[in-house]
């Protein structure tokens, strides 16, 4: 069932356009990500739908109910901020009562609510300290808190990790998976780390140069990415231009250092992309087949598990792969083949 | 080197702005009808004389109720300015800034000048509201420097926080942006006083005698009878001047504290 619904945004500032025609559409209890780069337009999504700013033209639907015009405090959507905005001249308890008592609760029913919020966040024994006496990652869940305790419709996230270091960022990503899973309550994430978006959401937008350029679950948006914008943006890749000559069935790739054919792909598509650990390393050609190249060794990059390779290719181009690393790893220069199946290739628009 | 061209300074601008002031404090205190040393003796006579004297007493209550309707008057309206002039954009905020700052600069006389004609035909009259109007023209830009310098340092977003949790613009008022910026309005209020408190040429167009405030009896004093009182008053209003500057620095060691 669709909760939130945005139809064909546009924004302007100024002679600038910030958004161009932007729709999505979010089911109910869903954890959706906007990623892009910085100045993709993704905050600017999120500031539209907090109520922050006004669209130039287009529409924002809640459950149906036009909700475009609706100041922020008329709109009942939780926000987390980038840096938290938590009110520094009130208690941890006091912030998280503060929309409680907006709502002119009873005076038992917020200390129930705020003693629960609190305990979702693990933060109980925290509630009579001011929030610079905590860490940014307490300060987090304050602001997580605050934002949760009023049952808002839904729950927008703006980078909300990007202050935080690695391990922390991990742990929260778990803990707020934790929270969504329990709660229910629609979430709305903005974030630049792609590998934030992938662990945590249901669907992911893609957004670049305030357009969306593919919506989808994080598994499609890896193997199947709608463009090279994407394949580049979502993971590593390796990615080929050539021509495509035939159509249909008989429909071939053909770049400089290898043809094969493309079975599925639209003619014209001259875009192919190969995903790091799709392609094997071995010292000798295997010829069972797949698509080989001859490569030599720029550098590597080992990580206990694995090894990650950056190959020099006959033509001057690189080519990463991922190798098993139990034996060690090849040395700088040393000249071995990379191979790689047709049906792993994929082809972009 | 630094701290040569330092204590050189320091010394130089403490004796230029202190020196006067404190050669004639004693004064205060010699039993001589004279304002000449040697001092013959220590006395609080001349304390207990100007307290009991409605010549002195009078204009001190009028003065203290002047600048206590300005501070009033100048926080309200120098404080809204601030709020309103931070709502626009960062172009039309160099405008209304510079507008409201303006009185500051134009000469005193001349507004004095222009007030005395306009409440004279207006019927607004001399007296104590005349005065407390007049000051809060000059005072108010003064609250409203004040009230700037904490909004600008206030997270916008606590009042985006406070929206996106369901609070009105008034209640986001009073909850975040007033609690957080109150020494800046304490600051602007005490210069508000101070302003009002000690302003002369103002008072001079627009006071009636009934109105005369303190600066008025100290002037005329000072040309009709050079005598100890009136040292005893500026030894008073100095007195006062300082206590008030220890209040602005507690309060902007208050405000600095948060932040840390």
């Amino acid at each position: 069932m669709t909760s939130l619904e945005i139809k064909n945004i546009n924004k302007h500032y100024g002679a600038v356009q910030a958004l161009h025609d932007v729709s999505l559409s979010i089911n109910k209890g869903e954890f959706v990500t906007l990623l892009g780069p910085s100045g993709s337009g993704k905050t600017t999504v999120l500031k539209i739908l907090a109520g922050f700013e006004p669209v130039t033209s287009g529409q924002v639907l809640m459950e149906g109910r036009d909700v475009t015009a609706l100041p922020p405090e008329k709109r009942n959507f939780g926000l987390v901020f980038q840096g938290y905005a938590l009110f520094p001249h009130m208690s941890v308890y006091d912030n998280i009562a503060y929309p409680l008592r907006v709502r002119r609760q009873s005076k038992a029913m917020i200390d129930e609510r705020v003693l629960a919020a609190l305990d979702l966040v693990q933060l109980r024994k925290f509630a009579n300290r001011r929030p610079q006496e905590l860490s940014g990652g307490q300060q987090q869940r304050v602001a997580l808190a605050r934002a949760l305790v009023f049952k808002p419709d839904v729950l927008l996230l703006d980078e909300p990790m990007s202050a935080l270091d690695k391990q922390l960022r991990h742990d929260l990503q778990e803990e707020l998976r934790e929270i969504h899973r329990s709660l229910g309550t629609t979430f709305i994430n903005v974030t630049h780390d792609q590998e934030e978006a992938m662990h945590m959401s249901d669907r992911i937008a893609i957004m670049d140069h305030g357009q969306i350029k593919q919506y989808d679950t994080a598994h499609q948006l890896y193997r199947r990415p709608a463009s090279r914008f994407v394949a580049e943006f979502v993971g590593k890749s390796n990615v080929f231009q050539g021509e495509v000559r035939g159509s249909g069935s008989s429909a071939r790739f053909y770049s400089a250092s290898f043809e094969m054919p493309l079975a599925d792909a639209q003619t014209g598509a001259s875009t192919v992309m190969i995903r790091p650990e799709d392609a094997e390393i071995t010292t000798t050609a295997p010829n069972d087949g797949r698509i080989t190249l001859p490569v030599q060794v720029i550098s590597s990059t080992y990580s206990g598990d694995r090894a990650l390779y950056t190959l020099l290719q006959s033509d001057g181009a690189d080519f990463i792969a991922y190798a098993p690393a139990r034996s060690g790893v090849f040395p700088d220069g040393t000249d071995i083949f990379v191979s790689f199946a047709s049906q792993d290739v994929i082809a972009l628009a | 080197m630094s701290r040569l061209i330092y204590w050189v300074s320091v010394t130089f601008c403490a004796s230029f702005l202190i020196l006067p002031l404190v050669v004639v404090w004693p004064l205060a205190f010699n039993p001589s009808s004279f304002l000449t040393y040697p001092m013959e003796g220590f006395t609080f006579d001349w304390f207990a004389k100007v307290l009991s004297d409605p010549g002195w007493t009078r204009p001190m209550l009028n003065s203290v109720r002047v600048a206590l309707g300005v501070t009033v008057l100048a926080v309200v309206i120098g404080g809204l300015a601030a709020l309103g002039v931070m709502m626009t954009r960062r172009g039309t905020q160099i405008v209304l800034s510079a507008l409201f700052v303006s009185p500051l600069v134009v000469p005193s006389v001349v507004v004095a000048v222009a007030l005395a004609y306009a409440f004279g035909r207006t019927g607004v009259g001399g007296g104590y509201l005349s005065l407390v109007l007049a000051h809060s023209i000059v005072a108010a830009p003064l609250v409203f420097l004040s009230v700037m310098t904490s909004l600008r340092g206030l997270d916008p977003n606590l009042d985006l926080a406070g929206a996106s949790l369901g609070a009105s613009r008034i209640y986001r008022f009073f909850t975040v942006t007033l609690p957080l910026t109150a020494p800046g309005f304490a600051a602007g209020a005490v210069f508000a006083f101070i302003t009002s408190f000690d302003e002369v040429v103002l008072a001079l167009f627009l006071a009636d005698p009934g109105s005369s405030t303190l600066p008025i009896a100290l002037f005329a004093g000072l040309r009709d009878r050079l005598e100890p009182p009136i040292v005893v008053v500026a030894v008073l209003l100095s007195v006062l001047s300082v206590l008030f500057l220890m209040l602005l620095n507690y309060l902007q060691k208050r405000h600095a504290a948060p932040r840390s």
